[in-house]
């Protein structure tokens, strides 16, 4: 799992908005979404840290 | 139909595009304040903070997609889904430190940590979205070449803002580097694991 994936096809989404190029940034997003979403079940799984 | 007068500022869409451009500034806004604790107070980002500023980042590509190409329900609910998913990151942190006793991580500003700030955001654009599908309800199914037509009007204050935006969106990617390298962040990161200076 690599952090600054989500960052860097971020980058490439906000890219490709500025040359005008609408569904191939709609594209990055969802590609960028999908790391997004893959890191937080990564992270949501772990053991809260209290005592019940 | 002729849409060639719809051309930003124009019309009641201008309503569209410059709230819009406002909502991105202040993605901008909370971004460059995560960025100012964490250059001048050396208050590195945990990983469901770096999670969080990629959320505003998404959530801003929607907002972005609003300004350069008009307004439409893809954009919209690219900012939902973003916004619903940063919450979901917030909500987690907030659970993490719910603990009686827990001083939470980072500082606080205005009595809240961040990552209520965090939430508070996300949720304010989610509000943002209803608001917005219900002032652009008349422009949402526009054929998309005819959307091309605003590109040209673009005005000088949001290719500032936009070109901020960029600028802040490449910062992060090179600060995500300087903390987590090309792997799993810290969870408590204390120190760059790689530095651009020495």
């Amino acid at each position: 799992m690599i952090m600054m994936l989500p960052f860097l096809t971020a980058l490439i989404a906000i890219g490709l908005t500025l040359r005008g190029r609408r569904m191939p940034s709609i594209i990055a997003w969802g590609f960028t979404f999908i790391i997004f979403l893959a890191w937080l079940q990564y992270h949501m799984t772990d053991k809260l840290n209290i005592s019940l | 139909m002729d849409y060639s007068n719809r051309t930003l500022g124009m019309n009641g869409n201008s309503w569209s595009y410059w709230l819009n451009t406002i909502a991105l500034l202040a993605v901008c806004g909370s971004l460059l304040e995560a960025f100012y604790w964490q250059i001048f107070f050396d208050e590195l980002p945990c990983p469901l903070c770096q999670l969080q500023r990629v959320a505003l980042t998404l959530a801003g590509i929607g907002m972005m997609l609003n300004i350069r190409f008009g307004p439409s329900a893809v954009h919209y609910a690219i900012i939902l889904a973003s916004a619903l998913g940063g919450a979901s990151a917030s909500v987690r942190q907030i659970l993490l430190h719910i603990a009686p006793g827990d001083a939470g991580y980072g500082s606080e500003l205005f009595g809240l940590h961040f990552y209520t700030w965090g939430l508070v955001s996300f949720v304010v654009m989610i509000a943002f979205c209803a608001v917005m599908l219900c002032l652009d309800r008349n422009h949402l199914s526009i054929e998309r070449p005819q959307l091309s037509v605003r590109t040209s009007a673009t005005t000088h204050i949001t290719k500032v803002v936009i070109g901020l935006f960029f600028l802040i969106a490449a910062a992060n990617t090179i600060s995500a580097i300087m903390v987590c390298q090309f792997g799993s962040c810290p969870d408590n990161p204390t120190q760059y694991l790689w530095k651009l200076w020495p």
